[in-house]
């Protein structure tokens, strides 16, 4: 067996932005702008971070009303069910100082989504890494003035009578949305639930579904008309 | 939104800043290869480069206790940046090029003893 195993593919050259990188980071250092501790503590602290304890938060809610009334009164004290402390994420202090965890609720008349107008504020410590999409100029800009254009083009369709609230992510709040629970999961558990409730769900671009986890892979579609021969 | 509390302490951000080329930049932007290339020419899949996290952490540790580039700041000149002398570079490689443009034009570090480090680190990493 052992002479079946191939090794992963790895990129096997080293670019002149990784140098860069290294470069302006042992700089930084050696000048006394940070410590390496203090860097190999965020870089533990960003290596650690995803959706899941988001996605629990939302799971939790679908099945207990109490913790439900918790998340939207209280998302602080709420993530701390799901394992997150706002007020201390990394396990040695706060990047930033923001702290205020708003949960927005999805109703039948109502979907938000959420923007960082300013930058790209995102509440990193229970969602993980924002998606590049989320800090580009065009999103920001767009969301706020033509939400239901720019969901659309996620494939995201709000009918007319739904209401689109934008929430405006800033340097003291950061915002989360849940979902309503899709239709179909009615016996699930927890962690089923979990499972559904993808990154996307929860910035308000994309709906749960019971056939789509956070980890498939997505569907591809061949091009009707394609380039290139292909 | 409360948006107004993101500028506190970190002067105006709504004046867009002009910057002009550095040349130990431009040469990383000229002919670097961007992940994206290099993750098709060696058959990988992860979307992001090794380097990105280690990227990110000297965002935040530069923006911690001391704060030496305000994370407001940054960003703002991030987008300046990737809209005008990075704008055909893609993410995440635009970040860090604009992050070391910052910083050059802070004083935090001097072009020149970036581009002297940038030899001395290539040579470490490509030795066998």
């Amino acid at each position: 067996m052992a002479e079946k195993h191939k090794p992963a593919p790895m990129v096997d050259e080293v670019s002149d932005f990784e140098v860069l990188e290294v470069a302006v980071r042992e700089l930084a250092i050696e000048k006394g702008l940070f410590s390496a501790e203090d860097h190999r503590r965020f870089a533990e602290f960003a290596h650690s971070i995803g959706p899941l304890p988001a996605g629990r938060l939302v799971a939790k809610s679908w099945l207990d009303p109490e913790f439900k009334k918790l998340a939207l009164e209280d998302g602080f004290t709420a993530s701390k069910e799901v394992g997150i402390d706002w007020l201390n994420p990394t396990g040695f202090g706060t990047p930033s100082d923001y702290c205020d965890l708003r949960v927005l609720e999805n109703t039948p008349s109502v979907h938000h989504v959420v923007v960082c107008t300013l930058c790209s504020c995102y509440p990193r410590p229970i969602l993980g890494h924002s998606p590049e999409w989320y800090r580009t100029p065009n999103y920001r800009r767009r969301l706020v003035r033509w939400p239901r254009q720019v969901l659309s083009e996620f494939g995201l369709q709000i009918p007319a009578d739904v209401e689109v609230r934008v929430e405006d992510s800033n340097q003291k709040c950061r915002f989360m949305v849940m979902p309503m629970r899709p239709e179909g999961t009615e016996d699930w558990s927890e962690d089923q639930l979990a499972e559904i409730v993808t990154r996307d769900c929860m910035l308000g671009v994309a709906l749960p579904h019971p056939d789509r986890k956070a980890d498939d892979k997505r569907p591809v579609h061949k091009a009707a008309n394609p380039v290139h021969g292909h | 939104m409360g948006g107004l509390d993101k500028n506190a302490g970190t002067g105006p951000v709504n004046q867009e800043p002009e910057f002009s080329s550095v040349s130990v930049l431009e040469k990383v932007r000229e002919k670097g290869k961007v992940w994206e290339d290099l993750a098709k020419k060696y058959g990988v899949d992860n979307p992001d480069p090794p380097w990105k996290i280690n990227l990110d952490s000297t965002c935040e540790a530069l923006s911690a206790e001391q704060c030496a580039l305000p994370v407001l700041e940054r960003r703002n000149e991030e987008d300046v940046l990737s809209e005008s002398l990075y704008q055909d570079v893609p993410y995440p490689e635009r970040q860090l090029l604009a992050l070391a443009h910052s910083m050059i034009e802070r004083g935090l570090i001097d072009e020149d003893e970036l581009a002297l480090r940038m030899k001395f680190v290539s040579k470490r990493l490509n030795s066998a």
